[in-house]
């Protein structure tokens, strides 16, 4: 009897302590949480709060990672029971959902004090409209700026005689270099998956078409440059230089690249040097290139790489909305992108910061072709999306990989995937 | 005399309530409230941050009528029929061995038992490696090509095997409890009529491990119907066969927690739910035809 | 004496196929972590090599357990699950036997809905619940600390059905004794009957311990600091950040489960005999 009330009593204490260590601790000082999904950006984001703390010694940040997955679960439960984190990254994927529900704080106004155009004034027109609502307002201080490259071994290049890619380079130049690779050293091509942002999107803006139209109220998959695009991303797939689907969804092409089983793929600038610092001993046997361009557009000059980025963010109603307010202002100067940048993790939206990100590169001795990043900017297409998005992304995901596995034919899936969008589109504008 | 009878009921009330209480508040706070939300929101369309718009039986009516719904339910039934008739037959039959007079008795229980003590996240993610298509160890010692996870037509067979193994060793060590039960002059008496050893496992062990068995068959069915954690694990969302593999429960984490569509989701819940409780009273209808509580 | 001869003929046939299956059956349950312990020393080449595929690593190193013990910070990983494990197994036992024994032993009004109640927990998905429980812990700002791990498991369904099972199987003749001596129904309750489950509350303990253990979704969505995960979504972390490098992958798997593995195989007659009791009759 006594071990058991005893047992009791201990546990109902522990419990009680436990509820207690919850708490926050009392220094007086005001503790905001900082919620972010990549872990190669911790030691970047670390870095700018502890800039700003040492102006502001009243205040403390803590950086959070959480998985990209269950970060939009959780964002999207603490937005419903106003506990979103104080300071959090938002995506262009997810913005136009959050903002137009009334979630982000707008920031329009940030640095109206100091000048009236700031964001014009240093930050480009992509940057600005992925930080933007559907009514044009602001609700992040852009964070970053990135686009896609053509990421290559050189090893397999100089193996199979074929010239490294350049600028001038056609989607027939990567066909015949892929081949030749394949041919030469049974090393794969180009590997082409099925993805969004990193795989057929690029390739339809190259050929003159668009995922969705100017005012983004309607799908652009019944356009003959959108077909043209489609049909040639989708195709590789058919050669035999190319893995197929199934092998892409257990091995994911950078995988592949860097275990020395293909020779190229497409990555995004912001993944190059966590690529750089896990695979020292290919270091010096890669680089990267231009996206290749199309030879023949239905219109436009063939050239087109996606251009995302990402921002800082607070919740409309947040209890400690000014003070986290103050610090996204900090995190949107000059100063804080020009120390954001130098971790080589992101260039800076900031126009003049990006120096640091390629010099980051220089400094850590990987030697990779990083300024071809900037002409890319030339013309870059800002990362589609609208309001409905996270309603129709995964549904033509799973459309188009009805076309990998053989169940049906791309022009039913594009028929398909138009339908999906101009109805959830719709829908979402209905209920506005 | 009668008044303090009625005092000490009314003692002995107070005091049940009293005891049940931390289970039925929390129960009610963490599942029944948020579970009657599920029934309530699977009539609503939810248009975002939890903000819900009453549409009636839209949801159900949009459900029964999508293809990938009903290919949902047949792979979470398909998968109940490779891992409750099958598993369990396996899980019996290793019972069965482990009854045996051998040597090791208690290595080899501890072995099959093994993969019960697992995180399922490692154990998913070992069964991965070994069921790439290009790089996988199955696939070297069959001397095959078969793409396990990523082909329409395997991709649930390779989730129920790594099912199998998890739970095999856990239901043996269930039914061997049952097996070590049976009194053993049942069989010598049987014996002494020269019965052959198949015909005293249909007489005799299987009508007496028949309420063991019972149990057994109850708690991996309902775990089966709500099968989800292995294939988030093993599957990826670019898999082209996720469609041909995904599970209610799957389809219900796509469309409530990715797609945000959380009326259809809880249209979803509510089908299975209901699902699972038509089967059990089925097996509780059924016992009554082949589970034997006394010889 | 020839039947004598095939009856012997037969048994050594019966012998020779159950020790065959057994030891099959074995090299099926430890093959995963064989492989595993291999892949573990492996360079990502050598994972990755089919023609011929490589069985042993040529050189058995500790450079992939070095990557996942720098990614993850193994040693808050362990408390962490320790105190989790902790905490449910002590709710799921004191309230979990307080239940049990009132549904069992006592009569009391609304007992049969109140049943109900937790029979219906039993047969719904865990996935429905993340969400409201999410916002239940963030309300209470209490998002990131163990008292949200150890949230979902206060109370615990299985355990009251189980327990229950467990007291109606002691006669009430014990019971009305402690009666007349005087106990009222909570000293009955924990002087006398309580101590006579002692086995399967140790049953309740491993199962509890295993399934907390194993729990991955909630930890994931509530614990977003790397310091305040546990050992499973820790490694789901560890699979976002090195994909598909196996050699890291399952070196990390095997640190994670080693704690477990370890208190099994000392501990395994114990955890089988205890499971063994949760079957029911």
């Amino acid at each position: 009897m006594k071990r058991f009330s005893r047992m009791t009593a201990a546990a109902l204490a522990l419990v009680l302590l436990l509820s207690i260590t919850g708490c926050g601790a009392s220094d007086g000082k005001t503790h905001l949480t900082f919620q972010i999904w990549d872990v190669a950006q911790r030691a970047s984001m670390e870095a700018i709060c502890a800039a700003y703390t040492a102006k502001h010694p009243e205040v403390d940040i803590e950086v959070q990672v959480t998985n990209w997955t269950e970060y939009w679960t959780k964002l999207e439960a603490a937005a419903e029971s106003n506990t979103m984190p104080d300071i959090f990254w938002m995506h262009t994927n997810q913005i136009l959902y959050y903002a137009d529900f009334g979630m982000l704080a707008d920031v329009t106004d940030l640095y109206a004090d100091e000048d009236p155009s700031y964001y014009q004034n240093h930050f480009s027109d992509i940057s600005i409209g992925n930080a933007s609502g559907s009514d044009g307002r602001l609700y992040g201080v852009p964070k970053d700026k990135d686009n896609l490259v053509l990421v290559y071994n050189k090893e397999m290049f100089d193996a199979a005689g074929v010239a490294y890619p350049d600028e001038n380079w056609t989607w027939d130049d990567l066909v015949s270099a892929s081949a030749q690779i394949y041919d030469k050293t049974g090393k794969y091509g180009y590997m082409a998956y099925n993805d969004d942002q990193m795989g057929y999107w690029s390739f339809v803006y190259q050929a003159g078409g668009c995922i969705l139209t100017e005012d983004k109220t309607r799908a652009g998959f019944d356009q003959p440059g959108t077909r043209k695009g489609m049909e040639f991303y989708v195709g590789l797939q058919d050669y035999e230089w190319c893995p197929d689907q199934s092998y892409f969804a257990e091995t994911a092409p950078g995988t592949a690249f860097f275990s020395g089983i293909g020779s190229m793929y497409i990555e995004g600038n912001w993944e190059l040097m966590n690529k750089c610092v896990s695979f020292p001993d290919m270091n010096g046997k890669w680089d990267i290139a231009p996206m290749p361009k199309c030879p023949d557009p239905v219109s436009g000059d063939g050239r087109a790489t996606i251009s995302n980025g990402l921002c800082y963010s607070t919740a409309a109603r947040g209890k400690t909305r000014d003070i986290a307010l103050d610090v996204i202002k900090f995190f949107g100067t000059e100063e804080a992108q020009l120390l954001a940048s130098s971790y080589g993790a992101a260039i800076s939206a900031y126009n003049g910061t990006e120096q640091p990100y390629f010099d980051a590169f220089d400094k850590a001795g990987y030697d990779i072709n990083v300024p071809i990043l900037m002409d890319q900017f030339a013309y870059g297409v800002q990362n589609v999306n609208n309001a409905a998005k996270p309603k129709w992304k995964s549904p033509v995901l799973d459309e188009l990989n009805k076309v990998y596995n053989g169940q049906q034919s791309l022009d039913s899936a594009l028929d398909n995937m138009q339908n999906i969008i101009d109805t959830e589109t719709a829908k979402k504008l209905a209920d506005n | 005399m009668n008044r303090k009878l009625s005092a000490a009921a009314r003692r002995e009330e107070n005091w049940g309530w009293i005891m049940v209480a931390p289970t039925i508040i929390g129960l009610g706070v963490l599942n029944i409230w948020p579970f009657i939300q599920t029934i309530y929101t699977s009539f609503c369309e939810h248009l975002g941050f939890g903000r819900y718009k009453f549409i009636g039986l839209g949801n159900y009516a949009e459900m029964l009528g999508n293809t990938e719904f009903w290919k949902a339910t047949w792979n979470t039934i398909f998968f109940c029929i490779l891992t409750v008739p099958v598993g369990v037959a396996l899980a019996l039959f290793v019972a069965i061995l482990l009854n045996a007079k051998v040597k090791f008795k208690g290595g080899f229980r501890t072995l099959f038992f093994l993969p019960l003590v697992c995180a399922p996240a490692a154990v998913a993610m070992v069964w991965r490696w070994i069921f790439n298509g290009e790089y996988g160890i199955l696939n070297q010692m069959l001397g095959q090509n078969i793409q396990w996870i990523t082909n329409p037509r395997t991709a649930v067979i390779a989730v129920a095997i790594v099912s199998i193994w998890s739970s095999v060793g856990y239901d043996a060590v269930l039914l061997l409890a049952g097996l070590q039960n049976i009194p053993k002059t049942l069989y010598e008496a049987n014996s002494i009529d020269g019965a052959g050893k198949i015909r005293q496992f249909f007489t005799i062990t299987l009508p007496m491990v028949s309420p063991t068995m019972f149990s057994v068959l109850i708690m991996r069915l309902m775990a089966s119907m709500k099968i989800y954690d292995l294939i988030y694990m093993m599957a990826d969302e670019t898999n082209p066969a996720l469609t041909d593999m995904q599970s209610l429960m799957y389809l219900f984490y796509r469309s409530s927690f990715v797609a945000g569509e959380r009326g259809y989701g809880s249209a979803i819940v509510v089908w299975t739910v209901g699902l699972i409780l038509l089967v059990t009273l089925i097996q509780f209808w059924g016992q009554k035809k082949w589970v034997t509580y006394d010889i | 004496m020839k039947s004598m001869d095939s009856l012997h003929r037969s048994y050594a046939m019966a012998k020779f196929l159950t020790y065959f299956f057994l030891i099959l059956g074995a090299l099926i349950m430890v093959f995963p972590f064989a492989w595993m312990i291999l892949t573990s020393s492996k360079t990502v080449a050598e994972s990755l090599a089919v023609d011929p595929v490589v069985i042993f690593p040529a050189k058995w190193m500790l450079d992939n357990f070095k990557e996942a013990v720098a990614s993850l910070p193994f040693g808050h990983l362990y408390w962490n699950t320790t105190l989790m494990v902790f905490f449910r197994v002590i709710c799921a036992v004191l309230f979990s036997s307080m239940a049990g024994y009132a549904f069992a032993k006592l009569h009391f009004r609304g007992k049969n809905l109140l049943f109900g109640v937790v029979l219906i927990q039993m047969s719904l998905p865990s996935q429905i619940f993340i969400i409201p429980q999410y916002q239940m812990v963030a309300k209470m700002g209490m998002a990131n600390t163990i008292f949200a791990l150890v949230f979902p498991g206060l109370v615990s369904a299985f355990g009251v059905f189980f327990l229950r099972q467990t007291y109606m199987s002691i006669p009430d003749e014990v019971g009305e004794a402690a009666y007349l001596d005087g106990c009222n129904q909570w000293q009955t309750f924990y002087k006398v009957m309580f101590p006579l489950t002692g086995t399967s509350v140790a049953a309740l303990t491993i199962f509890t311990a295993v399934f907390a253990y194993g729990d991955l979704m909630w930890p994931l969505v509530v614990n977003s600091d790397l310091k305040m995960m546990t050992l499973s979504s820790g490694l789901s972390t560890l699979k976002g950040q090195f994909t598909t490098n196996f050699p890291v992958l399952m070196a990390g798997s095997l640190l994670a489960m080693l704690p477990m593995i370890v208190l099994y195989l000392i501990f395994q007659r114990q955890f089988v005999e205890g499971i063994a009791g949760t079957g029911g009759k």
